[in-house]
């Protein structure tokens, strides 16, 4: 997995490969597709967690004024 | 890089462009303190966390694919041929400036040590995403969901916006060349389109409740805390230098680039490649934040909401042309914007029952559109960018900066990729019923269950004896 193993090889080398991260070269387009997946996912974790928040608060109807008596002192 | 005065360029750029980011991350600490400010106690965790997550959604889409666009879309597609390709096709073949290098899984997004400047430069870019995002965030809270917000802002911040860049700020951008478009430190490229998206969804997100009577009257709903308000605008102001500074290139020889034989001049110039001085642009900086401020005070009778909220009008306004104006032509111009912007933005919510709930539509949207159709008659007839002079570049395709190009200019900015855009992405999230909470959680507060819980957790606290 290591592109560089040898600093002074690597910079010492007729033309300095600049990619200098872990799997260079072969593992860019599997990292994006990992990355768009975490992030598709991450919309539909919480667009369901908030749907059930918002439907769970809904069906108590406190009025407007209610949360004040839930104001801490700390 | 071997040779050392190369080498010196090449990393002060590196430098100076980090800086700036770090700079603009004040923008965003500001954002999130004036909106906290600006909701009421019982929305206040949720107001903070939806504009929080902003950052990590517009920064994980702009790696995936706004960067993209920016270089991908300068010609239209369709409208004007690219000075490098001669095409109007999308620019994606091996040319240097091509979007092909800036694709998610391209080795230069990444550490790459041939390249120095692509991370810091789409950083700066990045940062700009988010203002636009957070300047729809202000407008509509108290009143929409997570998810829609999350969606609208990626639009925004990783799509809509850089569309516009590409168009309005890329040297190959169409709009430089047909219609003359200037606008230095975006008070069309960012605001404008960010006011004119927050004005879209406004018109279907709805007021929230309470904000207008049965009659139609508005009602005012104060900031809970204007002190945190003005601090988070003292933030904005801050980044604005930073943003200020991230627009421009911090060291050029113009030179070899106008194809001025022998010469070499050695200067900053703006996003445009044209010069102009950092000394220069902070004189127009901090005198149109004046102008902004004066008229402020005066026409909202010192109310502090905005007149701060003025300063920031007043620099967007003037910001097409701050790389050219004289400082008091600037301070002019943000004084004209703010009476302009404050004005329509009371009409516009007594007419329409408009309830933009931090005045971003005016500060950012009117104040950005009257910025830009000044900067056409007060700077018509100078180059609109340094690649109409260059023997670089095909100058015949570049046309001067003058009034019906920038009016036409602040409508495809606020209109045609802000408003529209934002009405019609409301609208599909209305039709699927997720882009406003229930009537019922906007009444009792979203932050209604923390509360309680927070509440149950303190009385057990105080009764505990171990």
């Amino acid at each position: 997995m290591a592109t560089v193993t040898n600093w002074i090889d690597h910079l010492s080398a007729e033309e300095v490969v600049g990619a200098v991260y872990p799997g260079a070269g072969s593992s860019e387009t599997l990292l994006v597709i990992l990355g768009i997946v975490i992030w598709i996912g991450w919309h539909v974790i919480t667009n369901n967690s908030e749907s059930n928040e918002l439907s769970r608060l809904a069906r108590k109807k406190h009025g407007a004024n209610d949360h004040k008596s839930n104001i801490t002192d700390w | 890089m071997t040779d050392q005065l190369g080498a010196l360029t090449t990393i002060f750029t590196e430098f100076y462009y980090w800086v700036t980011v770090v700079l603009m991350f004040l923008i965003h600490v500001g954002f999130c303190m004036y909106e906290v400010g600006a909701s009421r106690y019982k929305h206040h965790q949720h107001t903070l966390m939806k504009n929080t997550m902003l950052i990590p959604l517009v920064t994980v889409t702009w790696f995936f694919f706004g960067w993209w666009i920016y270089w991908a879309f300068p010609t239209g597609p369709g409208i004007a041929p690219s000075i490098m390709t001669e095409s109007t096709a999308l620019i994606t073949d091996d040319s240097t400036f091509s979007s092909k290098w800036y694709l998610a899984n391209s080795e230069f997004m990444a550490i790459n040590l041939g390249d120095h400047i692509s991370g810091v430069f789409w950083a700066a870019f990045l940062l700009f995403s988010w203002t636009a995002a957070s300047i729809v965030s202000g407008a509509i809270i108290e009143r929409i969901t997570t998810f829609a917000f999350g969606i609208l802002a990626i639009a925004i911040g990783s799509v809509f916006w850089t569309i516009d860049a590409a168009w309005g700020w890329h040297f190959d951008g169409w709009m430089l060349k047909i219609l003359g478009y200037h606008d230095a430190y975006a008070s069309g490229v960012i605001h404008a389109i960010a006011g004119g998206f927050a004005l879209g969804v406004l018109v279907v997100l709805g007021p929230r409740i309470g904000k207008f009577s049965s009659s139609g009257e508005p009602r005012n709903i104060g900031p809970r805390n204007p002190w945190l308000v003005t601090v988070g605008l003292f933030l904005i102001y801050t980044g604005f230098w930073g943003f200020y500074a991230a627009c421009n290139i911090p060291i050029f020889d113009l030179g070899p680039e106008y194809g001025m034989e022998g010469v070499t001049y050695w200067t900053a110039t703006n996003i445009y490649v044209t010069p102009t001085t950092l000394s220069g642009i902070t004189f127009n900086f901090l005198m149109s934040l004046s102008g902004g401020l004066l008229a402020g005070y005066v026409i909202a009778k010192g109310d502090p909401f905005w007149t701060y909220s003025s300063g920031l009008a007043g620099v967007i306004c003037a910001s097409a042309g701050n790389d050219l104006y004289h400082p008091i032509q600037a301070m002019i111009i943000g004084m004209i914007g703010v009476v302009i912007a404050y004005k329509l933005h009371y009409w516009v919510e007594r007419k329409f029952k408009i309830d933009d709930a931090v005045g971003a539509v005016a500060v950012h949207g009117y104040a950005g559109f009257v910025g830009l159709v000044i900067c056409g008659f007060v700077l018509n007839g100078y180059p609109s960018s340094g690649y109409s002079v260059g023997a670089m570049w095909d100058g015949s395709t570049y046309a001067s900066i003058n009034p019906l190009g920038q009016f036409l200019g602040a409508i495809i900015m606020f209109g045609v990729l802000g408003m529209l855009p934002g009405y019609i992405i409301a609208k599909v999230l209305s039709g699927m019923g997720k882009l406003r909470i229930p009537r019922e959680v906007e009444i009792a507060g979203l932050d209604y269950e923390m509360m309680e819980t927070a509440k149950e957790d303190e009385k057990a606290v105080s009764s505990a004896t171990r």
